[in-house]
This record gives structure tokens, sequence and C-alpha cells, in this order.
């Protein structure tokens, strides 16, 4: 056994706690897990069945936790974990589980998969088996701060073109400001228009607010991965922005998990609770829009639908917030069929879209999106993640469909009424 | 006429036809098009400037500026390669020049911003910082085309 397989299968060992033995105790073998994934409905393909790709992690847990493992271990009659094995899984563990839960909300014994992959990637990435596209995320994340390389510089340039394109100076580092917004790299590399967006509608609103110099990143790669050294490494740093900047709140982007990293995970990630409240962007938005500080002119023409991003549906209950927003600026607006929190993922969650190897099946998983697309004849689609909107963009592209995809923000304050 | 600020700048933009936002959004374009290869990006340029073009044409592409621009997206989790990055701004400007018209919208001011942040792009590539002169060039770009 080499080192790093010791390690792996070590940490497998210790991070089967209560839950992870009684869902394995549990699973009746229904099979419901599989209808709910999209990469075995897509395919067809057994081998993509939610509670199979957990089949390491099952194992290392009946050889050392269960009597009859512990006795078939003992007598050579069941194979240990290898490191061929593991390397045969990641596809499985990566490329093909974007953790969006919906095998977890549909389990009939209410067995969490997404837990218990997450725990599987922890094993895999310490034993060497985590795809290269997220080590490397993950090595950007801790050593630059961006798991895509955005280094300060790149934001202030981000800020200066904001100004530029809105008139609205961007504030950096007040201290004292009511909230404190965070970006994914996705929004400062490709979508300006978001930063512009809330700048528009913090002004209007008339909010104080302010980006951290030492925490603008909200993503955690060290979750994607399954690495809680990093991912604990990464909440800390937005902590101790905003507790240095003494906000009251965090504002987590139009990024899914990076919000359930945040609000979710981070306060057993560090230990403690936080001085300070942590809301998705679309909670602050229909916050804002209940205390009247959202006025807006004029309907989109188009037909909209809207993409629910799975850890903001599912893991988050992030469900009327964006529709009581879209509904203030359009008229003709179409739910999905399996909208809400049995929607379909795009296919690129959960660092699926950072592995290159896994970009295939991604597309042929997309064939879900694009039938439910198809039904509602919507022309354009908004949704609340940078990722699921590349990606879903990929998939469009790929399939010849010719929809805009937006983001929830930027369209609102595409119709804010703004005075002189 | 003289352009040296943003704010003179948008008027500006604001008070032209919506041919006239094109044809300067296509030089706003033109001034950064060495940034991207891609032969869909320099067509929709071409498209923005032709004043004869059916509505066919134009869907067309904008359906190819759309792929340019999407085929250049830097992916969630990869290391930015700013050059690149640069030049899927590019394909974002030459989709503003040829795009339906928004109501409220001007391409010729959406096409200079994203040129802008195409040039910032090539700049933190190139490790020289994020300043560059691509505003005051699209300030002499406009004043150009106003006085014609």
């Amino acid at each position: 056994m080499t080192a790093s397989l010791e390690k792996g299968i070590s940490v497998l060992k210790e991070v089967i706690d209560a839950p992870i033995a009684s869902y394995f105790n549990s699973c009746v073998h229904c099979g419901m897990c599989a209808e709910a994934c999209l990469f075995y409905t897509e395919t067809g393909d057994p081998k993509y069945t939610p509670i199979y790709k957990l089949e390491p992690l099952r194992r290392v847990y009946r050889q050392e936790y269960t009597l009859l493992g512990r006795l078939a271990k003992l007598f050579g009659l069941s194979k240990p974990v290898t490191d061929e094995e593991l390397e045969a899984w990641k596809p499985l563990v990566y490329d093909s589980c974007t953790m969006c839960g919906r095998c977890s909300l549909v389990c009939p014994v209410g067995n969490d998969l997404v837990y218990m992959v997450r725990k599987l990637r922890e094993g895999m990435a310490v034993s060497g088996h985590a795809p290269d596209g997220l080590v490397g995320a993950s090595t950007r994340a801790v050593e630059i701060g961006s798991p895509m390389g955005v280094r300060l510089p790149a934001v202030q340039a981000q800020m200066k073109h904001v100004h530029a394109d809105t008139g609205i100076e961007i504030p950096l580092d007040v201290e004292g400001a009511e909230y404190m917004v965070l970006m994914s790299s996705m929004e400062i590399i490709n979508f300006p228009e978001y930063l512009g967006a809330i700048a528009r509608i913090m002004k209007q609103a008339g909010k104080s607010w302010t980006l951290c110099s030492d925490a603008f990143e909200a993503t955690n790669s060290g979750i994607q991965i399954g690495v809680s050294d990093i991912a604990k490494v990464l909440v800390q740093r937005i902590v101790d922005g905003a507790e240095k900047l003494k906000v009251k709140t965090v504002i987590s982007p139009e990024c899914g998990h990076a919000y359930t990293a945040l609000r979710w995970e981070g306060p057993n990630l560090i230990g403690r609770p936080y001085t300070f409240e942590v809301l998705h962007i679309l909670e602050v938005l229909d916050g804002f829009r209940t205390q009247g500080l959202l006025k807006t002119k004029g309907y989109e023409e188009a037909r909209l639908t809207f993409h629910d991003p799975c850890q903001l549906v599912r893991r988050g209950g992030v469900i009327e917030q964006p529709r009581n927003l879209l509904r203030m600026v359009a008229r003709d607006f179409v739910e999905m069929n399996d909208a809400g929190q049995m929607n379909w993922c795009c296919g690129g969650g959960g660092g699926v879209s950072a592995v290159d190897e896994a970009v295939p099946l991604r597309l042929q998983a997309f064939k879900i999106k694009k039938a439910q697309l198809e039904e509602t004849g919507a022309k354009t689609l908004v949704t609340a993640c940078a990722n699921c909107r590349i990606v879903i963009e990929e998939g469009l592209e790929h399939y010849q469909m010719n929809i805009p995809v937006v983001g929830v923000t930027e369209t609102l304050a595409s119709h804010l009424v703004e005075g002189d | 006429m003289t352009i040296d600020n943003d704010s003179d700048f948008k008027t500006a933009l604001d008070e032209l036809s919506r041919a006239g936002q094109r044809l300067v959004a296509a030089r706003f374009v033109e001034n950064v098009l060495a940034l991207n290869q891609d032969a869909k990006v320099t067509a929709a340029v071409s498209a923005a400037k032709r004043t004869d073009i059916t509505e066919d044409e134009l869907a067309a592409a904008v359906q190819s500026a759309r792929k340019a621009s999407v085929d250049s997206f830097t992916q969630c989790g990869h290391e930015c390669d700013w050059s690149k990055q640069a030049g899927h701004f590019v394909a974002e400007a030459a989709l503003a020049c040829i795009k339906p018209a928004e109501p409220g919208g001007n391409a010729a001011w959406d096409a200079a911003m994203h040129a802008r942040m195409a040039r910032t792009c090539k700049s933190i590539a190139a490790g020289v910082g994020t300043d560059n002169d691509e505003a005051a060039a699209q300030y002499g770009i406009l004043a150009e085309f106003m006085n014609k």
C-alpha cells in the first residue's frame, strides 16, 4: 500500500461517522437515487447510480466498522480498497456528481448522499485521486485567494470599470458598512455587469456596503475537492475580513456552492458561530423588495424562465425569492417542469466544470435541461449562479439553441428607476 | 468637437441614431480587434458596418458572435489566461454591436465598455498593471466619427 493510499484510507475511516453508518445500513437498494441523477437518466448507464458511486466508502465502512466485514477482512474474504480502484472511481466521484442533492432529496429513507460523496472526496483527495483541475483550483485559492488566479488589482480594475460604466464609486474596505459583498472569480472575470448591478441597487436602496481587499472571493474549492482544511482556510479568510470591517451582513454572490460553503458549512468548519449574518444576494434583494426599497419600471418583453441553482434551492431553501424578483420585471414568466426544489442541475456544479475530462459527459447530461427549456418556449433564461450560467450557455451553444442567459441581479438592475 | 470624459462620451453616444451607434461601436471593436483571432468576431464587426444588411444576415451574425463569446469564456475553476480573456471581451463587444436593441440600451456604450475590459485584460496579461488608454482612444474615435 502506498503512503498516499494509506493516508486516504485513514481519512475515509475518520470521516465515517454515525450518519454515514446509518445511511449505509438503511439503504434499501430501491434505485430512486438513480432516477434522480441526470448522469444516469441521460446515459442509462447504471454506474452513474449515486449510491454505487460511494462503493469505495461502503467497502471501507464494512471492513472497518461491521462485525461480518471485519471477519471477512481478517480471513481474506474481502479485498482492501486499492489505488487502482480509487483511480477507476474518480470519474464517478468527481466527473459525474455535481453534488446537486437531487438524490438526497428523493431518498425514501433520508440518506444524504451528497454528504457521503463529500466525505468520499476527502479520502480521494488525500490519496491523490482528485482531478488535476480541482487540485489546481484549490492550490490557487489558498495561495492567491482565487481558484481562477484573480488578484486584487484585477478586482480594482473592475471597480474602475464599473465606476466608468455606472458613475458609482465602488467602496473598498469601508469599516462599519452594513453589507460586505463577495464575488465569485467568475463574476470578476466574465461578468462585470454583476458588480455594476449591485452598485446601482445598493445606491437605490440607500444601503452602505463594501468590498474587502482581503476577502473578495466567495467560492470555496476546498468544499468541491473535498479537503476540509482548505475549506476552513477559505471560510476563515472571509470571516476575518468581515470581522475586521465590522459588517452586519456578508452577501454571498450569484454562485451556488459558495453560499452552501459559507452559510451552512462555514461555522462548523471554523468551530464557532459568526459575528455577522450570511445571506445570498437573492435573499437580500427580496428583502429590499419587501421593504419597498426597489423601484422598477417596464417589463422584459421576452418570455423568461428561471433555472434554480441546486445549492440555493435544495440546500439553501432559496426558492421564492428569485420568483418574487422576476415577477417585478417580467409579465411572461414561465416555470420549467420540475422547477424549484426538484430542478435539474446544469451539469457543471460540484467542481465538474473545472474538470476538462468531464466535458463530453456534461454535455450529454445537458439534454435534460435542453428538454426542460424546450417545453417552456422561453426566449431568455435567468439564473443566479455564474457557473450555471456558463455551463448552460455552453450547452445551449452545443445544441444550437439561441437563448440568452442572464443573471437575476443584472436583470433587476436593468429595470431600476434611477433619478438624476 | 472634443470629448475628454465619460459623461460627455455617453451623452454623445446617446444622441446618435441606432445606425450611428452600430457604426461607431464597430470602430471601438476594431481598435481592439487584434486581441481576438476568431474570424467570427471579424465577421460580426463587418456585419455591424453594413447599412444594407438583412435581418436574416444580422441574426446569423449574432449567432456566430455569440458562439465566439461562449467559446472564449474562462470556465469556472480554470486559471484565467488574461490574453484569452481579452479575446472574450472583444467577442462580447462585437456581439454588442449587432444584437437586437434593448429598451434604454446603447450598443455603442456597451461595445465601448467591453472593449475597455478587453484592453484591461491584455494589460494584466502583459504584466503592466491595469491602466490603459482605451477610454481616451474611444473619445478620439467618437470625436472623429462625429466630426465627419
